[in-house]
């Protein structure tokens, strides 16, 4: 009897996960900091202007950081020091509109 | 592409059978391990979801360590992405990782269970408590119960019972995972059962 209910209630209810079982952005948003900054730590990341020719879209600030002539500026991670990963980190909704910020578009999924 | 049985097997974090990477799969894994940091983010887009969805109700009991404990996933699999071989899906090869991830809690939550009341109250429980399944109406209704009995529950008690009904271990594996005998976890899974039964009815 106890085999068979706790059986069926668990098919029952391990169904597919339902809109709000989504990850919060703030979760995504700290997720993506965590992978970037290990990526970071064993090496540079992909540079800016390569990344842009991959066919990824940069947003306003690491466009910016392209126009510096200097490899080592174009591999840097400006996400570190932006507030937009601040806010994203710690608040749902936060007011960050950038295009192309991976935080921003983390909250409009 | 998969099949819809087989996707939602992988969201459930259920065994699946091996479907390979896409083009697409591929070559967002060769970004990130080019460490390009705008497929990492496509990466967490991607697949967060279905991580945070299966970790969040495997540890009902632990709800306060979802968070940190999908961090270590995707962690994880970073740290093997150059070693993943493509033979299931990503989503499919995170969800296996989170798995491990929370059978690596469960073990703890198990071997080192709370106070547990004695053998003649587990069979007083037992007597009183008839679950009737026919009551349930709806899946979500059942899952929201479920969830709300799980998190009441002492940590090693829904534990157990996520361990053995939800990923479906057999209790031989359970003990020898743990260090118990058999019978202790037989146990343990006994009183989980009539306390769960209890809240169950009382819901």
């Amino acid at each position: 009897m106890d085999e068979r209910f706790f059986t069926k209630l668990a098919d029952t209810t391990d169904t597919e996960p339902t809109a709000s079982e989504r990850a919060p952005a703030r979760v995504k948003s700290r997720l993506y900091s965590a992978i970037v900054a290990e990526l970071a730590s064993s090496g540079p990341l992909r540079s800016l202007p390569a990344t842009q020719a991959a066919g990824r879209e940069l947003c306003v600030f690491e466009k910016v950081l392209t126009i510096v002539p200097d490899e080592r500026i174009h591999e840097m991670n400006p996400c570190r020091v932006c507030h937009a990963r601040l806010l994203a980190e710690r608040f749902e909704s936060p007011p960050i509109y950038w295009p192309h910020c991976p935080y921003v578009e983390f909250e409009s999924e | 592409m998969a099949s819809e049985t087989s996707r939602a097997a992988e969201s459930t974090g259920r065994a699946v059978e091996p479907h390979p990477l896409t083009a697409d799969e591929r070559a967002l894994v060769a970004a990130v391990l080019q460490k390009d940091r705008k497929a990492a983010a496509e990466f967490v887009s991607r697949y967060a979801d279905a991580v945070y969805a299966y970790v969040s109700r495997r540890l009902a009991p632990r709800a306060d360590l979802v968070e940190d404990v999908v961090q270590d996933v995707f962690l994880a699999a970073l740290q093997k992405l150059d070693t993943f071989a493509g033979q299931s899906s990503v989503a499919g090869w995170l969800l296996g990782i989170a798995r491990h991830k929370v059978e690596d809690l469960y073990r703890a939550l198990v071997r080192e269970p709370e106070p547990f009341p004695d053998d003649a109250e587990v069979a007083n429980a037992e007597l009183a408590a008839d679950p009737r399944f026919d009551d349930v109406i709806d899946a979500a209704r059942a899952q929201e119960k479920t969830r709300r009995i799980l998190e009441r529950l002492p940590a090693a008690y829904s534990a157990v019972l996520l361990w053995r009904y939800w990923e479906r271990r057999s209790i031989k594996d359970m003990a020898a995972q743990t260090g118990k005998t058999e019978k202790a976890i037989e146990r343990l899974l006994a009183r989980a059962r009539a306390n769960f039964r209890q809240l169950w009815q009382a819901d």
